[in-house]
């Protein structure tokens, strides 16, 4: 057996698509008849079971090599920067409601480019400006405009 | 027709609409010109500017966004050989060469004019056909639609090629994820987890711009030195020879209409879009042309075929978005979005219901043709001057600009959660070689797949009916030999049994046609059945072809 990347793929989906199908089991019962509420996810979960097994089955006859740690350090290292972007998001969504928008817009996008960019002192300067422009004016836009109520934080709440 | 046109010109040619349509028109000439970014994105961004327009002010800015991304495409692949978007990878062949010639102006003016005509004739097509098509849509019932809804999401699947296995796969996905939130016919909480914001389920919107924003922006930036390099390469300010290219185009007239032919018969067809259509005009104009060694140095027709084609492959998926209500492709599900933000729901009876706003829709891509035609040079400059913006700036400022469109949208943090979510999602079925189309398809398509089931099976528990009504039985056996038909498409000149798989199409498709009603349909089936019996003899007598055996 080659523990290869179709593999693993393979033995995660077989492993939700169970746990999603003992799921529905928790769903309600329908009422007057009609479709109930776990028919269509069963008819989805069913297929995709099956699929996965044939994608388990191909992994075994495609030659694929098998994954090392190794191989995955190398593949974390080539993707550092997309990971670094989901993070700055994430930590940009948690603190949404104490930073706001405009704030946490601000300190998203400047440190984003300054990760991705650089820190030398003339690039913060211009990451600085880039930030503040766009940042500010995109705020003024959907604020002002667009009549948008975006999420103003606790720091810069008024009332 | 006529009379539905003329009530949607007051509403459609007011000032306000023409300065916005020139507005989205040159937002997506810039847009469609910036390599890595792609018309989709570009229509994204523009969408929450139009929350606060009326139906037809939005739906027109965006249609001349989307226009204007189609033909912006054709600037970065003939100056710098990078095609802006995937619609305008063919344009490269013979648009960069012919540049290179020292004929850029020449070169500009036939990607401009043909994407011109192409557009046009989409849009006389889409005037002709959508409220034909919406009136055979009129007959689909609830099972056929289920039906269709299955035959759209196994085209899409087929269409990964070896990988189609993992493209059924993301297809069931979408449709598992679009199951999340509140169960479509009681409104029960399903696949919640105790999540109180998962009751709202995942917005298609949210999950499709992350999906396809976030992952092809944290894609562009992966390496280090390609997101510090500039957007384009070394480009310059060209006058473009409008009337030299002109005479071109028009003197070849034939290629010019059998590209758009093509170009709005793949927009027709489910989840296949500009990208096929390019290249699949390019390969028949470089087959039909008397100059075909001239094909990759420069030649005008390998201009023509794919700007052309991609631009009426947007008519193409407008019709059927229109007529049925049903998105073929990443464009028209985000069109979709747009006319749902609008109150405004696409289905068979849209066309004669809503005449003001479908044919503002019509007059609005044919109208937005002529202005991408004008702003064409002023746009070059403006994409000159974004070529040199570097790539992690642009992704950094679109990614937060995402955020704030997907809050933007229902005014719910939730959808930037989504947002997040799907682009991990994105991100990491990429990297595990899973095409994402069906995904995003899946999730557009799942809630209507759910309803359109519920429905059927209110009026009986018969499953049969999936087989006894016509329609249905016609999208089931379409789905059926899409599935096949990559395996077709790998055999084909090897194996004896792919000589019938054409043939044995059309007669068993002629069974469903023949039982439709009316007279015109049967006569269809039976014209079918001879053409497969004779295209069944013809490839018995001549066999596989002795090279292709060995």
């Amino acid at each position: 057996m080659t523990l290869n990347r179709d593999f693993f793929t393979a033995v995660v989906f077989l492993l939700v698509t169970a746990g999603m199908y003992v799921a529905t089991y928790s769903l309600p019962e329908p009422m007057f008849n009609q479709l109930a509420s776990w028919t269509w996810p069963r008819v989805i979960l069913v297929p995709l079971g099956l699929l996965s097994v044939v994608l388990l089955i191909q992994s075994q006859q495609s030659g694929q090599p098998a994954t090392s740690f190794a191989g995955l350090v190398v593949w974390a290292r080539e993707n550092v920067n997309p990971f670094i972007c989901f993070g700055l998001f994430f930590l940009f969504l948690l603190a949404l409601p104490t930073l706001g928008m405009l704030l946490g817009g601000l300190s998203y996008v400047f440190l984003t480019l300054c990760v991705l960019g650089g820190w030398q002192p003339r690039q913060l300067a211009v990451h600085a400006g880039i930030s503040i422009f766009f940042v500010t004016g995109m705020w003024a836009i959907f604020s002002f405009l667009l009549g948008v109520i975006l999420p103003e934080g606790t720091i810069l709440r008024v009332y | 027709m006529f009379e539905n046109i003329a009530l949607a010109i007051p509403e459609l040619f007011t000032l306000t609409n023409m300065m916005l349509m020139m507005v989205g028109t040159t937002a997506g000439l810039l847009a469609g010109a910036i390599p890595g970014f792609t018309i989709a994105m570009a229509v994204v961004l523009v969408l929450p500017f139009t929350f606060t327009m009326s139906p037809v002010q939005g739906l027109a800015t965006m249609i001349a966004v989307y226009v204007g991304g189609l033909s912006g495409g054709l600037m970065s692949g003939i100056l710098t050989g990078i095609p802006g978007t995937p619609s305008s990878v063919a344009t490269t062949f013979d648009g960069y060469p012919l540049a290179r010639s020292g004929k850029p102006g020449l070169a500009l003016g036939i990607g401009v004019w043909s994407s011109f005509f192409g557009g046009v004739f989409a849009s006389i097509v889409l005037m002709l056909v959508a409220p034909q098509l919406a009136r055979i849509g009129l007959e689909f019932q609830p099972v056929d639609y289920f039906s269709l809804v299955i035959f759209a999401l196994t085209v899409t699947a087929s269409l990964a090629g070896d990988q189609m296995v993992k493209g059924l796969m993301a297809g069931l996905v979408g449709l598992l994820v679009a199951t999340v939130g509140s169960d479509v016919v009681f409104g029960q909480p399903r696949f919640t987890f105790g999540i109180d914001a998962m009751e709202q389920g995942f917005a298609f919107l949210p999950v499709l711009v992350g999906i396809f924003a976030f992952g092809r922006l944290l894609g562009d930036v992966k390496n280090r030195e390609k997101a510090h390099q500039p957007l384009g390469g070394e480009t310059h300010v060209v006058h473009i020879d409008y009337l030299g290219a002109a005479k071109e185009v028009i003197r070849r007239w034939g290629n010019t209409l059998r590209s758009s032919a093509i170009g709005v018969f793949v927009g027709v067809l489910p989840a296949a879009g500009s990208t096929i259509s390019n290249i699949l005009a390019y390969d028949q104009a470089k087959k039909t042309s008397k100059e075909h060694e001239q094909f990759g140095k420069g030649a005008i027709d390998g201009i023509i075929a794919p700007e052309a084609a991609n631009n009426a492959t947007a008519g193409g998926a407008l019709i059927v978005m229109m007529a049925l209500g049903l998105p073929g492709d990443i464009m028209t599900a985000i069109m979709l979005g747009a006319l749902l933000i609008h109150d405004v729901i696409p289905s068979p009876s849209f066309i004669s219901d809503e005449p003001t706003i479908a044919y503002s829709i019509f007059l609005a891509f044919f109208v937005a043709h002529f202005m991408m035609l004008a702003l064409q040079s002023f746009t070059l400059r403006g994409f000159v001057m974004i070529t040199k913006v570097k790539l992690y700036m642009l992704s950094a400022v679109i990614l937060f600009y995402c955020a704030v469109g997907m809050f933007a949208l229902n005014n719910v943090a939730w959808d930037m959660w989504t947002l997040f979510i799907f682009g991990i999602v994105g991100f990491f079925m990429r990297a595990l070689g899973f095409p994402v189309v069906p995904l995003v398809l899946g999730v557009v398509l799942g809630r209507i797949a759910e309803s359109r089931l519920s429905q059927v099976f209110a009026r009986s528990d018969d499953i049969g009916v999936f087989l006894s009504r016509p329609w249905s039985l016609f999208f089931l056996l379409l789905a059926c030999f899409s599935i096949l038909f990559p395996l077709y498409q790998k055999n084909r000149g090897k194996a004896a049994w792919t000589l019938y798989y054409a043939p044995v199409l059309l007669i068993v498709m002629a069974w469903p046609v023949f039982q439709m009603p009316g007279s015109l349909r049967p006569i269809l089936a039976i014209c079918m059945v001879i053409t497969g019996l004779g295209m069944a003899a013809l490839n018995f007598k001549r066999g596989l072809a002795p090279q292709e055996t060995e």
